[in-house]
């Protein structure tokens, strides 16, 4: 039991460790820090994904776009057909062409799945007091009913909610969050949310680093040996990465003045042709599952 | 005999359906990317709007005031990221995470949040894959703004008599109401076919209360310890941080 627990703690670390690489570090290549590990639950992987996906040189905008035009395709379009074709096609680009691996694709699309199944099934069924339904389950005084339209129904939403994250999924796996922003730059999304998303981004990873730092340190002292402890010593480190991230404001900000920042960061961004195959496929796609919904 | 059989499936369900309820995981109130309709989403956009200029703003105000300060402000949306994405201790060993709203509200100010806030969602859906682009609207509706709307009324209508409860109550109630509207918005977007939006509203609340009540609950006493330790370490900064309309004075 105890073993248990301790073996537990050892994986959280593992989790926390490999969520974020420090920002100061974020070259093309450096992932070192970053050991990758198969994740249960947080998704921390997909950051380092995107860096490491074989259609990164994909342009960023294309990809946006299109998966903008396929979450509306199948969110719009509402029809089983076009939910599972869009499942299959996203697996197809993020695994076969992105090279992401079928456990780890697997893993991001499951993510959300307690939400999934709770909001569905509130969906599929209904309660009532006397069993007026196709199919009534007793329990005690009530009855949960459902019906096979309902059943369907549920299915379908199952399907276009999957289809529409592994859309969304496919675009985050093979694109850095940078180059997203970068993209929404070019939408003339205002300047100061573009400069905000970008520093954001760097913080997150000081603090998920400072923040690793500190669990370890309060690991080893006993932290967390209780769960009212628990509770004190996540307060803590919560509020000291903070404290320590701000007292560093100014300083961070010194360094980008240092380099004649005048309030726009500018990253080089590579220039990345759309390919007439990838034009290609894009049409394709959106043409079959157009074809699909018009004969279903 | 048939009747008994039957009864320990359905008890074997419940069971099942009892765990995965008591099984906070992460960011189970975002709505998830395509449970949405086309037309709930651009709803919720278009209701965002005007919170989101006014949000704009407040930042652009401060940020004009000395432009310093936008690594400050950066600090604090990188701060309200990754108090959401920490995996707060947990008794039965499951993965549940703060919504850090409350917090945020209550320092930053609730117009500066929803700024925040739908970067934030931005990034816990490019990052983590929690919420989604499609569904943006609606989370950032409930999260960025109902949530701190309410927790930061809730402060200021306390703060005076016995902080500590203040901050336990605004961050403890701005979670729940961030729930209901979660759920109310679900509800709208998935009516029962009995009953139609209200039955189907008592359902969603039903359904994710046993995961959101007690985690609004830890929420509540964690933003309280976050908050003492705040005030004790670095009370210089919290001051030039009370930035939007209010916040923390």
């Amino acid at each position: 039991m105890k073993n248990n627990k301790i073996d537990r703690h050892k994986d959280d670390i593992n989790k926390e460790a490999c969520v974020h690489e420090p920002a100061q570090h974020r070259a093309e290549h450096s992932h070192r820090l970053f050991t990758h590990h198969h994740s249960h639950g947080e998704g921390s992987s997909i950051d380092y994904q995107a860096y490491h996906s074989k259609i990164r040189g994909w342009n960023p905008t294309f990809k946006f776009l299109f998966t903008c035009i396929a979450l509306i395709l199948c969110i719009g379009l509402d029809n089983p057909y076009v939910s599972v074709t869009t499942i299959v096609a996203m697996g197809f680009v993020s695994i076969v062409l992105g090279g992401v691996s079928f456990h780890d694709y697997l893993s991001t699309m499951m993510l959300p799945i307690t939400f999934i199944l709770l909001g569905t099934l509130m969906i599929g069924i209904d309660f009532s007091l006397t069993p007026k339904g196709e199919y009534n389950f007793h329990f005690g005084f009530f009855y949960i009913i459902t019906s096979k339209s309902r059943l369907l129904h549920m299915g379908a939403i199952i399907l276009k909610v999957f289809g529409a994250i592994s859309t969304m999924i496919t675009l985050t796996l093979s694109t850095p969050a940078t180059e997203i922003v970068g993209v929404l730059r070019k939408l003339k999304v205002p300047k100061l949310i573009i400069e905000l998303m970008n520093m954001i981004y760097r913080y997150i990873f000081v603090m998920m680093d400072t923040y690793r730092q500190m669990k370890e340190s309060a690991e080893s002292r006993l932290g967390f040996v209780d769960y009212k402890t628990s509770l004190h010593t996540f307060a803590g480190i919560a509020s000291n990465i903070f404290v320590v991230t701000l007292k560093r404001s100014g300083d961070y900000y010194n360094a980008l003045e240092s380099r004649c920042y005048e309030g726009e960061l500018l990253f080089l961004e590579e220039e990345k042709p759309i390919k007439a195959v990838q034009a290609g496929f894009a049409v394709l796609y959106v043409v079959v599952v157009l074809a699909l919904w018009w004969a279903t | 005999m048939k009747y008994l059989k039957y009864n320990k499936k359905l008890i074997a369900f419940m069971a099942f359906v009892v765990t995965m309820a008591i099984t906070p995981v992460a960011g189970a109130m975002h709505i998830m990317e395509g449970y949405l309709p086309l037309s709930h989403s651009v709803a919720w956009f278009v209701v965002c709007i005007p919170f989101l200029v006014m949000g704009y703003r407040s930042i652009k105000g401060k940020v004009d005031e000395n432009r310093r300060n936008i690594s400050m402000i950066a600090i604090a949306g990188a701060f309200v990221f990754v108090l959401s994405s920490l995996k707060i201790p947990s008794v039965t060993g499951s993965c549940s995470h703060m919504t850090g709203t409350g917090l945020g509200a209550i320092l930053f100010g609730p117009a500066a949040m929803s700024i925040l806030g739908i970067i934030v969602l931005i990034f816990q859906a490019i990052l983590l894959a929690h919420g989604g682009l499609t569904t943006l609207g609606a989370n950032t509706f409930s999260m960025g703004i109902a949530g701190p709307f309410v927790a930061y009324a809730v402060y200021k209508a306390l703060s005076k008599s016995n902080k500590k409860v203040a901050v336990f109550l605004a961050a403890f109630i701005g979670d729940l109401f961030t729930y209901i509207v979660t759920s109310l918005q679900l509800a709208i977007a998935h009516p029962a076919s009995s009953g139609g939006f209200a039955t189907s509203a008592v359902k969603f609340l039903g359904i994710f209360a046993p995961t959101q009540v007690p985690l609004a609950i830890i929420e509540g006493i964690l933003t309280v310890l976050i908050f003492v330790a705040l005030e004790t370490y670095a009370e210089a900064e919290m001051k030039s941080l009370g930035f939007a309309s209010g916040g923390m004075k």
